[in-house]
């Protein structure tokens, strides 16, 4: 008997063929069922890592934007305030310029002033000199005689402050 | 190292091929028989004969376990390959599959309903090269259905031996005999339809190969000697009617024993009592 019969039934053959099957059960459990659904479940996590990942970096660029705004917020305030500093600055500065300015002026036309009043004092010692000395001259001529000149010179001076005052 | 697998995974078929033409002799003629029997292994209950059943079986299984290593190995999370997308869309669609027709108690069926699929339509298919399917032997069907039928069982006894036996009587105690037989004829009845259908298919491949030749001889007997004798229709038209009984019949039939499969064991699952009793026993291990 070299072929089966079309039907027939061997309890070894039917054992064989169960076990084939838990065989193959075992074979696609382990090595596709396992190994894709551990390979889905991974990118799964990867997945939610990475939103998670992404969902942290959206929230530290909002804190660092709130954080931005704020500083922009203070440095408006910070640059009026500098600007007034500055503003104050200046005016100060001016006044003080301004006045030792003044000051100068009124140094320099005091100076003035007392120069001229100097001068205007030594002229009239001068003139006053050169008068006396022409009348005495004159007085010389005239009289044609030594005066003493001290009487004389008193004299003349008296004279001519008195026309000074009037 | 793809390529390997791949490789590793068509040489099972390409062997049984080269055995099949090494030991197997040629039949003459129109004959329906069984396997072929390589030797015997002697062991009681009438010896253990192995034959082409069990050699393809083997061979089918050494070969979706190459292309299951091809498909799986080194996946990755990014950048898929287009391997791992047939490997996740398999085991997504049968989960899928699994859980439409049994619920998500049963979410662990995926591997064995595939397990029966791919082994049953890849031993029917095996007739597409040529070989001798495996399926058309009920030796080979039979013990699947045995295991789908120990499954069942298994499930029925999840929720107590009680509650297993209390089935057996209803709707009334009179019918327990009747319900005794319907569970017993589960597994024949799946084997048989099986078997049967794959059978039939290769009957009928022969019968129309037959029938051909004969036909094919009567229309061209006119033509000289050595022509006459080639009988023209057997070239080709047997394979078209073969795809229907070859390809559509052996997928068809794998899709059927798997769909049985689940709505035998969901079926026949007590879910209500099997929670009651779980609901039950957690309370009790509360108390203490």
């Amino acid at each position: 008997m070299n072929e089966l019969d079309v039907l027939s039934v061997n309890i070894w053959q039917i054992l064989i063929s169960l076990f084939n099957l838990a065989i193959l059960y075992f074979l696609f459990k382990k090595f596709l069922f396992a190994r894709v659904k551990a390979i889905v479940a991974k990118r799964a996590s990867e997945v939610t890592a990475e939103y998670d990942k992404a969902q942290k970096a959206t929230e530290e660029a909002n804190e660092i934007k709130a954080s931005w705004e704020e500083k922009i917020k203070t440095a408006d305030a910070k640059a009026e305030e500098i600007i007034q500093a500055a503003v104050e600055k200046a005016d100060n500065r001016s006044e003080v310029m301004l006045y030792e300015s003044r000051e100068k002026a009124e140094s320099i036309v005091r100076k003035a002033k007392a120069d001229a009043e100097r001068e205007r004092a030594e002229a009239q010692a001068t003139i006053k000199q050169e008068i006396v000395d022409v009348s005495t001259a004159l007085s010389e001529k005239i009289i044609g005689r030594e005066i003493n000149m001290d009487d004389h010179r008193s004299l003349i001076d008296s004279f001519i402050d008195n026309m000074g005052d009037e | 190292m793809s390529i390997l697998l791949l490789i590793l995974a068509i040489l099972p078929i390409v062997a049984g091929i080269i055995i099949k033409i090494m030991f197997v002799p040629a039949v003459e003629g129109i004959s329906v028989t069984g396997a072929h029997i390589f030797f015997t292994i002697d062991l009681p209950l009438g010896g253990l004969p192995i034959t082409e059943s069990q050699v393809n079986s083997w061979l089918v299984i050494l070969s979706l376990f190459f292309f299951c290593l091809f498909l799986t190995h080194d996946l990755k999370t990014k950048d898929i390959s287009k391997r791992q997308v047939i490997a996740e869309w398999i085991v997504e669609a049968v989960d899928k599959m699994v859980l439409k027709n049994m619920g998500d108690f049963f979410m662990g069926f995926g591997p064995f309903i595939a397990a029966i699929m791919g082994l049953s339509a890849m031993t029917s298919l095996m007739s597409v090269v040529g070989l001798f399917p495996a399926t058309s032997d009920i030796n080979v069907v039979g013990g699947w259905a045995i295991l789908v039928f120990f499954v069942i069982t298994y499930y029925k006894l999840k929720a107590g031996i009680l509650v297993y036996l209390k089935g057996f009587t209803e709707p009334v105690a009179f019918f327990a005999p009747v319900n005794v037989a319907s569970e017993f004829a589960t597994p024949f009845s799946m084997a048989f339809r099986h078997y049967g259908n794959v059978l039939s298919g290769s009957i009928i491949s022969v019968l129309i190969a037959s029938v051909l030749g004969a036909l094919s001889n009567l229309v061209f007997q006119w033509l000289p000697e050595p022509l006459s004798s080639i009988e023209f229709f057997r070239i080709g038209l047997p394979a078209i009617f073969s795809i229907y009984f070859d390809l559509f019949s052996g997928c068809l039939q794998a899709f059927i024993f798997a769909m049985l499969t689940m709505l035998y064991v969901s079926n026949g699952f007590p879910q209500d009592e099997y929670f009651k009793r779980k609901a039950l026993k957690h309370a009790k291990e509360n108390k203490k």
